[in-house]
């Protein structure tokens, strides 16, 4: 391999290595804020501006949401201090994986495979009514 | 013949210099300007990994480029300033017509998408660019100038020139520049319309250097101070894994193209406009803008009368 080659991306990987750590150092990121009901309702209108939501569960953590809209189950999950909204069946979202505490949604989706939402049960108590 | 000015690989310090100033200001409060360190590795390690990937297919491109200056139309002088300028306006708008396609055609989105997937904007984004761009031939399109009898090196370097131009615009430290520039110049402001995602932004500001290809071909679309860019792509990534990034769109493809029932189908999710489905179920970027427009008619029909200018009738209240 070509050693000025060597050098340059070796001097480019270091420097990748230096703005990631200053932008950690920075605290910069858009200002963390838990979700609330109003804001995830707001992050889904963006998405799915015709759906109507039916029911709604936030995460114990404010990081995700998740919501029945009659047939179908939208998904709301932070990124980084973003966030990524996808739409699937509810029977995909009623049968997921529920383990400590973690409801593990596979979303079929190679840019967003899986959607992780923390949640004290599932079902939830109040989805028979 | 090769270019041994390659303005990009020049302007790499004045980059890390302008991200390490722009980080700093941020956190000083003297500026506008978000970062999240897995979202600017991932645009920094998309950058890095975009120059190893151009090294790959770099050469057979110049090749071509070479093949097709050797069968040149009219001798053009690389020492004349008029032909630098005509460069610059021809590799300009080829550049404007090449992201138009990156965005409106499937196959080409495939390769640019990874430039809009950070849900930021500013400097490393400009940096987050695509690792399979040779792949995807877009490269082709530059070739005409290498046709008409610009020197490949004169090309290469236009090229370069125009990419570090457009480095600085990735910034939302800047709010607007004076307005003779506004109207000539690709700028923040226009920049950031273009890597928004709220409907009435999307698929607009294709521009390189000039925005005036989008004033002229009809894809200009101001910032508007009542509708702040949200900045992604239609389906935000949930993921930052950095080969997810580079080929989802990819991978998508293979997929719809594995289920497509015949040539037509296949056609249409390979070259249909991202978004487009056999059976309609999922939406381009014209349908998000239609519904949308469908709920604002209003706001659409003022826009509309700003952009072709005074009616009629405004005409002659201003004159009274």
């Amino acid at each position: 391999m070509d050693k000025a080659f060597l050098i340059q991306f070796s001097s480019s990987l270091a420097a990748v290595g230096v703005l990631v750590g200053l932008s950690a150092w920075a605290r910069i990121g858009r200002p963390a804020r838990t979700l609330d009901e109003a804001r995830a309702r707001e992050l889904f209108f963006e998405d799915f501006p015709d759906r109507r939501i039916d029911r709604l569960w936030i995460t114990r953590d404010g990081k995700g949401a998740l919501a029945r809209s009659g047939e179908c189950a939208l998904v709301l999950m932070a990124v980084g201090d973003g966030f990524a909204v996808r739409r699937l069946s509810w029977c995909q979202a009623s049968s997921a994986m529920f383990k400590g505490g973690v409801l593990s949604i596979h979303l079929g989706d190679v840019a967003a495979p899986r959607a992780l939402l923390a949640f004290d049960n599932w079902p939830p108590a109040d989805l028979a009514a | 013949m090769s270019p041994d000015v390659d303005p990009v690989a020049l302007a790499v310090p004045f980059f890390v210099l302008a991200i390490v100033l722009e980080i700093i200001l941020g956190r000083l409060g003297r500026a506008k300007a978000n970062y999240e360190p897995r979202d600017t590795f991932t645009s920094l390690a998309m950058g890095l990994g975009s120059t190893t990937a151009g090294l790959l297919t770099g050469g057979a491109i110049f090749a071509a480029s070479l093949w097709v200056y050797e069968h040149r139309l009219f001798e053009i002088p690389m020492t004349a300033i008029w032909a630098w300028v005509a460069l610059f306006l021809l590799e300009d708008m080829t550049y404007y017509w090449f992201h138009r396609l990156a965005h409106e055609r499937r196959f080409w989105w495939a390769s640019h998408v990874n430039h809009h997937t950070s849900q930021h904007y500013n400097l490393s984004t400009a940096l987050r660019q695509t690792w399979t761009g040779g792949v995807a031939g877009t490269w082709l399109l530059w070739l005409p100038l290498s046709l008409i009898g610009f020197p490949p090196a004169m090309v290469a370097i236009q090229k370069g020139i125009s990419l570090v131009y457009q480095f600085w615009i990735h910034t939302e430290a800047i709010g607007k520049m004076p307005r003779w520039f506004e109207a000539v110049f690709n700028t923040p402001s226009h920049h950031r319309v273009h890597h928004a995602r709220n409907p009435r932004y999307l698929d607009r500001n294709y521009a390189g250097v000039l925005i005036i290809w989008d004033r002229l071909f009809g894809t200009f679309q101001p910032e508007l101070a009542e509708e702040p860019c949200r900045y992604g792509v239609v389906k935000n990534l949930g993921t930052f894994n950095l080969l997810r990034v580079a080929f989802h769109e990819w991978v998508a493809i293979g997929r719809d193209l594995a289920t497509a029932r015949s040539l037509r189908e296949a056609a249409g999710y390979l070259f249909g406009p991202p978004g487009w489905s056999h059976d309609g179920s999922r939406e381009t970027s014209h349908q998000i803008r239609a519904r949308w427009a469908a709920t604002q008619p209003q706001t659409v029909s003022r826009e509309a009368a700003e952009a072709t200018g005074p009616t009629p009738a405004a005409r002659s209240e201003s004159r009274v």
